[in-house]
């Protein structure tokens, strides 16, 4: 009894006498959020020294940015890894599209109804692919992603089929003036923002906590009280909102937009790669994977461009074995444990 | 009456072979937990050698598959033993990775040594049919057919009967209490690896025969392979087989009833809806989806 | 914690960074004795084998170009160089290519390959002020837009199966009754069944329902299945060449002999086709942009059997027609620069827009929207393994062989 009141007593006061001041505290929590605040701005001022090209390439960094971040909620925080995400890409694409051709609706608009869109599709589909677990969840994913891509190309009246819908930017039926490389840049940047915001609020947040919970053990989760099913379809959804917002905003950015790229499997993979070789689970390792990728394939692909593919397949391939978790786990860990040795990682890991 | 028989037909044979290039897929999924995305580019590889050996050498395919399958089978191995090894016991993704990795390495490959021009391996035999009323069954495709439920169900008898393949499944069941049988579990897996990547070869070659290939053609097969080996049940011989004939069914159905473009949406279709209502897989056992891995 | 000082650090030096210095007009060309055009091909990715063979084509223009002097402009001789980059067969990587050639300063552009790329290619270079040459994409949808800096000298998708049925109307004794067309289901080869069919029902045949198979498949047998019921004399496939291979292979497997016989775009022309089919391909028609008994000729490259020649000695191969429009693009290019006396794009697009001239690739003269409109595509017949052109009937090499298939 004297124990249990005494144990009481310390654990519900956190201020123990070794405890840090509150405002050193609050500082540190808010080091992250001012950080980002600096890369934004410093984003802003890195446009104007950009030619086009290259504001092209960085603005496809910040898509991926923004996918990546978008698949870590599911998939880093949640584990239920989805090889479908590119489903909610095309679909805000494919909605976008539809909107402005046949009702010359105003891209803004067309682009949240797009990220609604998304999000309804995956509250409505999460509901019983979320019920599987492990491998099983990412091949239904990954099926309906392929099927949706079967589908739309099979609507042509409304989508344009195989052969492609295409935006109107000139003339009188254009609902929205095109924006133009730089404007692209901005909104790009901005749905990176957005997505790295989101991320990283979930990651604070009690909702966060209970994906994380889902994903360590899913059946004391739900014993602890958390509604398992409640809160893997949220994140699933808003998952899917996040990535309709950049489908919408890369179908205008395309103008033409077909099938099979924005239902293209390869996305989904490269935002997985990305969110794994950054580290999953974290908001700053899909940043850094996205960046560092994209980067990566965009610089070979310019000056070695007959060998690019096959390089990039032996990176990845060397960066997986040697760093498994991802670079800002094992940066983590090797801080906070003093061991730097890629190798321990091997011996870790392998059979 | 004829068109649904012809259809029906033509949807068997096409889903023998589907199950012999999916069964190694399945093989290695549902022993080893890896989801090897090059396993396409490994039926394109045996595509390959059958025709370099029969362009240069003129022998036959259905005898350069066994040659294309005793090729592969060593590389399989040592790309287990070697490099896939090393991260098994990482999270399952990372395998996913690595095997992406492989994939692009490969299909790049082969892009550069043999150019991506389309490729066919000709034989004098494989475009004959023979008729059965107004219903035709061309000759290769059905070779093919009966070479893949051949193998296929030698496969079966190896991995029961005999004590490697019984220590394959062992090790698929429960790695911990197989190693302390003593099973040697680094090499049954290479051993697995290496024999899916030699049955995915010989699937390869028969696909040259059948069809045309290039190295673009090598993710199509590993989507395929994915529906199937799910649709059967991961694992699971006989999953794999009856997995690729309900899906070259319901392709060749949808082609005839439908309009032609939405085959493939439906085989898509088939695939959800039998993960919702059993996703053990048609022929699956449940066990493989709650595994304990030591 | 570390993790945000070094974001926080790499942040400001970033912005350090942007605060010193500044953009710039984009650069200058380099040397001022080369003409420099931009090329995304696809290297890689499905595309791969025709974009290969469109980079064999770009090639051959600028060595044989070189070893003539070069490009005369304003009474100096250029030499002409191309920059590669590798679009990996994807539409959004085309377009941004072009982008960062406008960046390098390189305003004059030779198109990528396939109608999807250069579609999208197209938006950009319209946007920029730049000019393009179009050697691969022929979807008349392109030249719907108003675009008015891309023009194509290769003769629109509704010629390819078109050609065909022109040819069979004038030449096909006895005339066959019915047709048929099978077509893939991406935008290029739709366009394509259009114009076929329209001309089909122009020259009075009869048109069954045309049946649509997915883009790429190589299992057509379900539309042969269910046209062979209908017994058509006549079946084209507006096709690639995988669905090429597949139609004819499959056709004599399932047992469908249309009483006249087969055509097919872009597939019976190719090497690989004949080779892989053996008999089966037998007196198949198909339609090509270009064969080396096209008549016409200029300075660079003589007539199309002296190209044929060139292609042979410096890669090994006859010609296919993808290197021939490639190179009749860069000639385009190259011309219109001569004509102008200098390499303004807005200059070089005049010059292009009002160019008429034979070459070996045939006529080039360009419509309002860019199209090449006056060069007729070419009908070839397979016979006895080689590919013989038979229409139109100043270039034909050999009768055209009727039936197509002995019965």
């Amino acid at each position: 009894m004297g124990a249990s009141s005494a144990d009481v007593g310390t654990a519900a006061g956190v201020e123990t006498p070794t405890a840090r001041p509150p405002a050193e505290a609050r500082w540190r929590r808010l080091l992250p959020w001012a950080a980002g605040v600096l890369v934004l701005l410093a984003c802003f001022g890195l446009q104007t020294q950009l030619y086009t090209g290259q504001e092209r390439t960085v603005t496809t960094i910040f898509m991926f940015v923004a996918l990546a971040q978008a698949w870590n909620i599911i998939g880093g925080f949640t584990g239920y890894a989805s090889f479908g995400q590119v489903v909610f890409f095309g679909i805000g694409g494919y909605a976008t599209a539809t909107l402005m051709y046949h009702l010359q609706v105003n891209f803004w608009l067309a682009l949240v109804v797009s990220g609604l869109a998304a999000a309804a599709f995956g509250a409505l589909i999460g509901l019983p692919l979320l019920r599987l677990k492990g491998h099983y969840f990412a091949i239904a994913t990954l099926g309906v992603a392929e099927g949706m891509r079967e589908v739309v190309t099979n609507l042509p009246d409304i989508t344009g089929g195989g052969a492609g819908i295409t935006i109107p930017t000139v003339g009188a039926k254009a609902s929205t003036p095109y924006l133009g490389n730089d404007g692209f840049y901005i909104l790009f940047l901005v749905l990176a923002a957005l997505a790295v915001l989101v991320g990283g609020l979930v990651s604070r947040s009690k909702f966060g906590f209970a994906l994380r919970a889902i994903n360590q053990d899913e059946d004391a989760a739900g014993s602890m009280g958390i509604n398992t099913t409640r809160a893997k379809v949220t994140a699933f959804a808003l998952s899917g909102f996040l990535v309709g917002l950049v489908g919408a905003s890369y179908a205008f950015q395309q103008v033409t937009i077909f099938p099979e790229r924005l239902f293209d499997v390869d996305i989904t993979v490269l935002m997985v790669v990305m969110v794994v070789i950054g580290g999953s689970g974290t908001v700053l390792g899909p940043l850094l994977g996205a960046v560092a990728l994209q980067y990566l394939s965009e610089y070979l692909r310019q000056h070695y461009t007959q060998m690019h593919t096959f390089i990039l397949g032996a990176i990845i391939i060397v960066a997986v074995i040697l760093l498994p978790q991802g670079v800002v786990n094992y940066a983590r860990e090797a801080a906070r444990t003093r061991q730097f040795s890629l190798l321990r990682n091997v011996r870790r890991y392998r059979l | 009456m004829t068109s649904f028989v012809q259809a029906t037909l033509y949807g068997l044979l096409q889903g023998g072979l589907l199950a012999l290039i999916a069964v190694g897929f399945s093989l290695v999924w549902g022993v080893m937990n890896v989801i090897n995305l090059a396993h396409g580019a490994f039926v394109i590889l045996g595509a390959y050698i059958a025709w370099e050996l029969n362009s240069t050498l003129g022998l036959d395919p259905f005898l350069g598959m066994f040659v294309a399958a005793a090729v592969l089978f060593p590389v399989g191995y040592a790309l287990q033993r070697g490099l896939i090894n090393l991260v098994i016991n990482a999270p399952v993704f990372i395998t996913l990775l690595l095997t992406f990795g492989l994939d692009l390495l490969i299909v790049q490959g082969m892009n550069i040594a043999f150019t991506a021009n389309y490729r066919s391996i000709p034989t004098s035999y494989a475009g004959k049919s023979l008729a059965l009323g107004d219903v035709r069954i061309p000759l290769g495709r059905l070779l093919a057919f009966v070479v893949a439920v051949a193998v296929t169900l030698l496969l079966v008898a190896m991995v029961t009967r005999t004590r490697t393949g019984l220590s394959i499944m062992a090790t698929g069941m429960d790695r911990g209490a197989a190693r302390l049988m003593g099973i040697r579990a680094r090499h049954v897996y290479a051993l697995t690896f290496g024999l899916a990547v030699a049955l995915a070869g010989m699937a390869g070659a028969m696909v040259g025969t059948v069809g045309t290939f290039n190295p673009a053609a090598a993710g199509g097969y590993t989507l395929l392979s994915f529906v199937i080996a799910v649709l059967g049940g991961l694992g699971n011989m006989y999953g794999a087989l009856v997995g690729g004939l309900v899906i070259g069914l319901v392709e060749a159905w949808a082609g005839q009833y439908l309009s032609g473009t939405w085959v493939n949406a439906l085989a898509f279709l088939v695939l959800v809806l039998v993960l919702l209502l059993r996703p053990s897989g048609l022929v699956g056992r449940a066990f493989y989806a709650a595994r304990v891995e030591v | 914690m570390r993790l945000s000082t070094v974001l926080v650090v790499s942040s400001v030096c970033v912005l350090g960074l942007a605060g010193c210095g500044s953009k710039g007009s984009s650069q200058t060309e380099g040397d001022s004795n080369t003409l420099t055009l931009g090329a995304a091909v696809s290297l890689t990715g499905k595309l791969a084998r025709e974009g290969a063979l469109t980079k064999e084509g770009y090639e051959l223009c600028r060595t044989k170009i070189n070893e003539a002097g070069g490009v005369s402009v304003g009474g100096k001789k250029l030499m002409l160089a191309v920059q590669y980059q590798d679009d990996t067969s994807k539409p959004d990587t085309a377009a941004q290519l072009v982008e960062q050639f406008n960046d390098k300063g390189v305003k004059l552009i030779l198109s990528s390959y396939g109608s999807a790329n250069i579609e999208a290619q197209a938006a950009v270079v319209e946007r920029n002020g730049q000019v393009m040459a179009d050697s691969a994409g022929a979807d008349d949808k392109i030249f719907e837009k108003g675009y008015r800096r891309t023009f194509a000298v290769l003769s629109p998708a509704t010629e390819y199966a078109a050609s065909i049925v022109k040819a069979i109307a004038e030449l096909a004794k006895p005339k066959p009754r019915t047709v048929v067309f099978l077509s893939a289901d991406d935008g290029f080869s739709k366009t394509v069944t259009e114009g076929g069919m329209a001309e089909a029902k122009e020259q009075g045949f009869t048109v069954l329902p045309p049946q649509y198979f997915p883009n790429g498949t190589s299992d057509v047998s379900s539309a042969l299945t269910k046209v062979k019921g209908q017994q058509p004399d006549v079946i084209i496939g507006s096709v690639h060449l995988v669905e090429g291979i597949a139609i004819v292979k499959q056709a004599h497997e399932l047992g469908v002999t249309p009483a006249g016989g087969f055509g097919e775009t872009v597939a019976p022309p190719t090497p690989d086709f004949a080779k892989t089919r053996g008999g089966q391909a037998e007196n198949v028609l198909g339609s090509s942009q270009w064969t080396e008994t096209v008549t016409g000729q200029d300075k660079y490259f003589g007539t199309a059997k002296e190209y044929g020649d060139d292609i042979q000695a410096k890669f090994g191969h006859r010609p296919e027609y993808h290197n021939a429009e490639a190179t009749a693009a860069c000639l385009a290019l190259a011309l219109a620069v001569e004509k102008a006396g200098t390499t303004e794009p807005d200059k070089v697009r005049d010059a292009l827009a009002g160019l008429d001239t034979e070459s070996f690739f045939g006529r080039i003269k360009f419509d309002e929207s860019g199209k090449n409109v006056s060069k007729p595509m070419s009908v070839i017949q397979i016979q006895n393994g080689k590919v013989v052109t038979v229409w139109p009937t100043e270039a034909a090499e050999s009768k055209l062989v009727w039936p197509g298939i002995k019965q």
